[in-house]
C-alpha cells in the first residue's frame, strides 16, 4: 500500500490518538504531521506491512514522547496558553468530560482499542507492557467512565471542577 | 465459558469472540449485560471520537508535499556534493603528474641545453617502452634526451602534434597503479601506465594532452 493510501485512511484516528495523548488541539496536529513527516522517511524500511497501523499509531505516540521530552527541558511559558484549547468545542458530552477527567494511563489504552481497534496483546507491544496489565487498565478505566456518567456522579463531578 | 470469565472479558471491551458469542445466547444474565455494554461502547465511542479540525487533510497534505519536497532537494543537494566531491577526489593532483609539470616548468629547458640523443641511441633506450615509431605516428619529434626525473632516468621528449606542442616524460622505471592527473600553473599533464614503465604527457591544453595521451595507448 502507498504511504499516501496508508495516511487517508488513518489520518483521522491517528489525530484522534494523538488528541488524548497532549489533550491538545493545535498540539495534536502538529505531532500526527511531523509523525506522519519521519513515518514516510522510514516507509520504505517498513517490511509487515500487515503491521503498517500499528506501526503509524507507534510513531505517533513516540512523536508525542519526543514533544513532551523537548518541552520538560524548556522553562513553561504562559504566552499564547489558552485554557478553552485544553477542552474540545462540545463540552456538554457527558462522555467526553469523564474521558478528559481520566488519567493517560487510562485513556491512552481506550483510545487504542476503540478508536484503532487494537487487541489487549497489541496495545501492550504498543505500550511496552504487558497484555494482563493492558486488560486491567482497561477494566479500571471503563469501570471509572462508567462511575463517572453515572446518573447522579456525573453532576457530581461537574459540580466539584467549577 | 463461565458467566465470571464473559464478563472479565467483557469489562476489558475486548471483542466478543465466538466462545463469548456462545456463552451470551444461552445466558440471559450475560446477555442484559452485553446490551448494556453495547451502549456504553457506543457512547464511548463517540465520546473518543473527536472532531476532525476542519481542514486538517489537506493541512496534513500540504505539510507533508512542502517537506518531503524539501527533503529531497536536499538529499539532491547532498548527491550533488558527493558527486562533486567524487570528482576532486578522482581529479586531485597526482604527485608524479605534478612533478611532471614541475619538470617542464623549471628542467625542460635545461634539458634541450644538454642536447639531444642521437636517434639510434634513442631508438634502444626507448624500444621497450614506448618506441619511437609510435611517437612518431602522432607528431613530429623535435627532441629526445635522457634526463633524471623522480629519481631515476627517464626520456624527454618533444613533441610537436597538429594542436600544438607537448612534452613526454618517458619513465621506463616509474609503475603506476592508477593513472594520474595534475593542473597547475597553466600546464595540464596526464600520466599513464605502459606495457614497461610510465608516461606522462605535458601541455598547456588539457584536451590536447588527453588526445595524445588516447593516441599513445592505442
Amino acid at each position: 500500500m502507498r504511504f499516501d493510501d496508508l495516511v487517508r485512511q488513518h489520518a483521522a484516528d491517528l489525530y484522534r490518538y494523538a488528541f488524548w495523548l497532549a489533550r491538545d488541539r493545535s498540539q495534536a496536529e502538529d505531532i500526527v504531521q511531523e509523525a506522519l513527516l519521519r513515518g514516510w522517511r522510514a516507509y520504505p524500511r517498513l517490511r509487515a506491512q500487515a503491521a503498517a497501523k500499528s506501526w503509524l499509531f507507534s510513531i505517533v505516540r513516540n512523536e508525542y514522547l519526543r514533544v513532551m521530552e523537548a518541552s520538560a527541558r524548556q522553562p513553561e511559558s504562559l504566552e499564547g496558553l489558552d485554557p478553552a484549547d485544553e477542552r474540545p468545542a462540545d463540552l456538554g458530552m457527558e462522555m467526553r468530560e469523564a474521558l478528559l477527567s481520566l488519567p493517560a494511563s487510562y485513556a491512552e489504552p481506550l483510545a487504542l482499542q476503540v478508536l484503532g481497534g487494537f487487541s489487549c496483546a497489541e496495545i501492550a507491544t504498543l505500550l511496552g507492557t504487558t497484555e494482563g496489565a493492558t486488560m486491567t487498565r482497561l477494566t479500571r478505566a471503563r469501570q471509572a467512565l462508567k462511575r463517572l456518567v453515572a446518573p447522579g456522579s456525573a453532576k457530581e463531578h461537574k459540580g466539584g471542577r467549577s | 465459558m463461565s458467566c465470571l470469565d464473559y464478563r472479565r472479558m467483557l469489562a476489558a471491551g475486548e471483542a466478543e469472540t465466538a466462545d463469548m458469542k456462545a456463552h451470551r445466547l444461552q445466558c440471559s444474565a450475560c446477555a442484559a449485560q452485553w446490551r448494556e455494554h453495547a451502549e456504553f461502547e457506543r457512547e464511548l465511542r463517540i465520546g473518543l471520537a473527536v472532531e476532525i479540525p476542519p481542514g486538517f487533510e489537506q493541512r496534513l497534505k500540504n505539510a507533508l508535499t512542502y517537506s518531503r519536497r524539501r527533503f529531497l532537494a536536499a538529499a539532491g543537494v547532498a548527491a550533488a556534493a558527493a558527486g562533486v566531491g567524487a570528482y576532486v577526489w578522482l581529479w586531485r593532483d597526482g604527485p608524479i603528474a605534478l612533478a611532471c609539470i614541475e619538470f617542464v616548468m623549471k628542467e625542460e629547458a635545461k634539458s634541450i641545453m644538454m642536447g639531444a640523443m642521437p636517434r639510434a641511441e634513442a631508438e634502444a633506450a626507448l624500444a621497450g617502452t614506448l618506441p619511437l615509431e609510435r611517437i612518431e605516428r602522432i607528431g613530429q619529434i623535435k627532441h629526445v634526451g635522457p634526463c633524471p626525473f623522480n629519481g631515476a632516468t627517464a626520456y624527454h621528449v618533444v613533441l610537436a602534434v597538429p594542436q600544438g606542442k607537448v612534452t613526454l616524460l618517458v619513465m621506463p622505471e616509474a609503475r603506476l597503479s592508477v593513472s594520474q592527473q595534475a593542473d597547475h600553473d597553466g600546464l595540464y599533464a596526464s600520466v599513464v601506465a605502459l606495457r614497461k614503465g610510465s608516461v606522462g604527457v605535458i601541455g598547456t591544453d588539457g584536451a590536447v594532452v588527453n588526445s595524445v595521451v588516447g593516441a599513445l595507448r592505442t
